[in-house]
C-alpha cells in the first residue's frame, strides 16, 4: 500500500448540486498530490470531461439530470476509476457489481474520502483500470429492460430510445445500432446487448443480428434456400435456422 | 335470505316462541268450551306456517327503513303488510279447517272453533305488527353497531396514515442531502450554514407538531411548505424557481395537515432535479366559496424515463383526503411529456 500512497490523482467532480461539489473540492484541496481537473453538473459534462481531460478518477453522484451515475459509468467506466457519492444507500450493491472503487454516503466526511482515494491509488498502482467489460454487462440487466441505449462518440453521448432501433449488428469487439438511418458503434458484445433489451421485442435472428420485431415485414427465401428477413425499409438481413425457430416461437 | 332462516338454532328458537303464542291462543279458546287438545290441533298448524309468513316483515323493514322513510310511509307499509299477512293466515286457517272437516271423527269440533276466527284474525294482525317492530329494533341496533365499528376503523386508518405521513415527511434522503449542504456551507459561508440549520430545525419541528393535528390553517400549511422550498433552494441554487399565486382569503381555511408539502416534494424530486437548467414550480392556492383549490405545476425532462405517477407521497395524500372527506375532496394528477400538474379541491372549513 505505501508505494502507491503518493500517486498523483487527476480528479473530476460530478454532482448536479453546487454545494455538494464545493464540499468535495474543499476536502480534496487538503489532500496531497490531488488535482481537481473538472467540475461537472451533469452526466454529459462528465463524459465530455473524461474524453477531453482523461482524469484518473470520477467522484460521481448517482441521481443527476439526463444521465444518472450508473449510465455515466457504463459509458466511460473503461477509461476512468469511479467513486460514487450519494445520499441513497440502496445503490451500494449495484455500485460494487459494476466495479466502482468505493461508495460514499452523504453527508461525506473528509476521512472517508481519504480512504476512498487510497483505494483508488492502490487499484491504479496495480495497473488496473476500473471495470472489466464482463462485469459491466453482468450488472446491466437490473429491474426491467433498458428503455434507451447510450452510445459514446468521443465527448458526445447519443441517447437512442429502444423503439427507434431497427436492428443491432455484431462487428468484432463492437456492436452497431442502426437507428433512423444512422449507425452507432458501442464497445459491447451482441450477447450483452441482447440481455439488456426486452426479449419480446428484440430477437436474435442470426449470430450477428438482433432484430427489432416491429421492423419485420416478412421472411423470404433466397435462391439458395437461405431465409432472409425483410425490414420495413426494404433492407434484407440473414436469418439462421435457430433464428428462424426463435422468430416463429414469438410470432 | 332472512338471518333467521340461515341458522337452525335461530329458526328453532323462533318457532318455539310461536308455539308459546299458540298455547296462549289455545288457552283463550279453552275458555270458550274447547278442550286443550282440540284447541291446540286447530290453532298450531296454521300458526306455525304463519310464523314463516311473518318473516316477510324483514323485507318490509329493509324496503322502508326508519331513517330515510317518513312516518306516514312506514305506517302505511306496516299496516298493508300486516293486513296482507293476516289475510294469508286466514287462507291457511280456512285450508286447515277444511282438512279437519273432511275427517269425520273431527268434524264435530270445528263449528265451535269457527266462531273464534274473527278474534284470531285480529290477533294475527297484531302479531304481524309485533314481529315487524322487533325487526325494526334489531335492524336499528345492528346499524348502530356497524356505525360504531366503521368509526373505529376510520380512527385506526387515520392514525396509521398520520404515522405514515410523518415517516414520508421526514424523508431521510432529504435530511442527508440537507446535512451535506450544511457541511459544505460550514467551510465557505458559516452564516448561511447557520441559517440552513435553523430552517431545517424549524421544518422538522413544525412537521412533527402538525402531523398530530386533525386540521391546521392553510396559512400554517403554506409556511411549512415555504420552509421546505427554502431548504431545497439552498441545495439546488438558481435551478429551483418558484412562482406563487396565493389567495389570502384561503389562508384562514382549516385543512388536513401535510397535503401541500408532499406535492412540492414531488415537484422538486421528480421535476426540477431531473432538469439540467432547473425550472419554475408554480404554486396556486385559491378559495371558491367554502372550497380550497391547491395547484402545483412543475416542468420535467421529456426524455426522462417514465416514472410511476407521482409516487408514494401523492398516493398518501390521496388516501388521506379520501379518509377525511370521502368523496368531497378531489385530487387530480395530470402528466404531459414536459410537465406534471396536481390539483387538489377540498372543503375548507373556517372556524367561527
Amino acid at each position: 500500500m505505501p508505494e502507491y500512497s503518493s500517486l498523483p490523482l487527476r480528479i473530476a467532480v460530478v454532482d448536479d448540486e453546487p454545494l455538494a461539489r464545493s464540499v468535495l473540492c474543499e476536502f480534496l484541496a487538503a489532500e496531497a498530490n490531488v488535482e481537481v481537473v473538472a467540475q461537472c453538473a451533469n452526466g454529459f459534462e462528465a463524459v465530455k470531461a473524461v474524453s477531453e481531460l482523461s482524469p484518473d478518477l470520477l467522484l460521481l453522484d448517482v441521481q443527476m439530470p439526463k444521465l444518472d451515475g450508473f449510465e455515466v459509468l457504463d459509458l466511460v467506466g473503461r477509461d476512468v476509476a469511479v467513486v460514487f457519492t450519494t445520499a441513497y444507500d440502496q445503490y451500494a450493491l449495484r455500485a460494487f457489481e459494476v466495479h466502482a472503487v468505493d461508495y460514499l454516503l452523504k453527508p461525506i466526511s473528509a476521512e472517508r474520502l481519504s480512504e476512498a482515494l487510497a483505494r483508488v491509488r492502490e487499484r491504479l498502482g496495480r495497473g488496473e483500470r476500473a471495470a472489466s467489460p464482463g462485469a459491466m454487462a453482468a450488472a446491466k440487466p437490473r429491474e426491467g429492460h433498458a428503455h434507451r441505449v447510450l452510445v459514446r462518440d468521443g465527448p458526445r453521448v447519443h441517447v437512442i430510445p429502444v423503439d427507434k432501433i431497427d436492428y443491432v449488428q455484431a462487428q468484432d469487439d463492437y456492436v452497431c445500432f442502426r437507428s433512423e438511418g444512422k449507425d452507432y458503434l458501442k464497445e459491447q458484445t451482441l450477447a450483452e446487448t441482447e440481455t439488456s433489451l426486452d426479449p419480446a421485442k428484440f430477437v436474435r435472428i442470426h449470430r450477428s443480428y438482433l432484430l427489432n420485431l416491429a421492423r419485420l415485414v416478412r421472411v423470404d427465401q433466397d435462391e439458395r434456400e437461405n431465409r432472409v428477413a425483410v425490414l420495413t425499409d426494404g433492407r434484407r438481413l440473414p436469418v439462421s435456422r435457430a433464428g428462424y425457430t426463435r422468430l416463429n416461437s414469438l410470432l | 335470505m332472512h338471518p333467521i332462516l340461515v341458522r337452525l338454532d335461530r329458526l328453532g328458537g323462533y318457532l318455539a316462541l310461536w308455539c308459546v303464542v299458540g298455547v296462549l291462543e289455545s288457552s283463550v279458546l279453552t275458555q270458550q268450551g274447547l278442550t286443550w287438545p282440540e284447541a291446540l290441533v286447530q290453532v298450531l298448524p296454521p300458526l306455525l306456517v304463519y310464523a314463516f309468513v311473518c318473516l316477510s316483515a324483514w323485507y318490509v323493514c329493509r324496503a322502508t327503513p326508519l331513517a330515510t322513510s317518513g312516518v306516514p310511509r312506514v305506517l302505511t307499509a306496516s299496516m298493508v303488510a300486516a293486513w296482507v299477512g293476516a289475510a294469508l293466515w286466514l287462507a291457511l286457517n280456512e285450508a286447515w279447517l277444511a282438512t279437519l272437516e273432511s275427517m269425520p271423527e273431527l268434524a264435530s269440533i270445528t263449528p265451535r272453533f269457527r266462531a273464534q276466527v274473527p278474534f284470531l284474525f285480529v290477533v294475527s294482525v297484531m302479531l304481524y305488527l309485533l314481529v315487524l317492530s322487533v325487526h325494526y329494533v334489531v335492524l336499528a341496533f345492528e346499524a348502530f353497531r356497524t356505525a360504531e365499528r366503521q368509526q373505529l376503523e376510520l380512527q385506526v386508518l387515520t392514525r396509521d396514515a398520520e404515522l405514515r405521513a410523518l415517516r414520508a415527511q421526514v424523508d431521510p434522503h432529504f435530511l442527508y442531502n440537507s446535512l451535506n449542504s450544511i457541511s459544505a456551507l460550514t467551510g465557505s459561508d458559516a452564516p448561511a450554514a447557520r441559517r440552513m440549520c435553523l430552517l431545517l430545525a424549524e421544518f422538522l419541528r413544525t412537521t412533527l407538531r402538525v402531523s398530530t393535528q386533525q386540521r391546521i390553517s392553510m396559512a400554517e400549511e403554506l409556511s411549512l411548505a415555504e420552509r421546505f422550498l427554502s431548504i431545497e433552494q439552498v441545495r439546488f441554487g438558481p435551478r429551483l424557481q418558484v412562482e406563487r399565486a396565493i389567495d389570502e382569503t384561503a389562508m384562514e381555511c382549516q385543512v388536513p395537515p401535510l397535503v401541500l408539502q408532499p406535492l412540492l416534494e414531488n415537484a422538486v424530486g421528480h421535476g426540477i432535479a431531473g432538469l439540467v437548467d432547473g425550472g419554475t414550480i408554480r404554486l396556486d392556492i385559491a378559495r371558491r366559496g367554502d372550497r380550497v383549490l391547491i395547484i402545483v405545476e412543475n416542468p420535467r425532462d421529456p426524455d426522462a424515463l417514465p416514472r410511476k405517477q407521482g409516487g408514494v407521497g401523492l398516493e398518501n395524500v390521496r388516501k388521506r383526503l379520501a379518509l377525511v372527506f370521502g368523496g368531497a375532496a378531489r385530487l387530480d394528477a395530470a402528466a404531459s411529456p414536459s410537465g406534471f400538474r396536481v390539483a387538489i379541491d377540498l372543503p375548507g372549513t373556517v372556524d367561527a
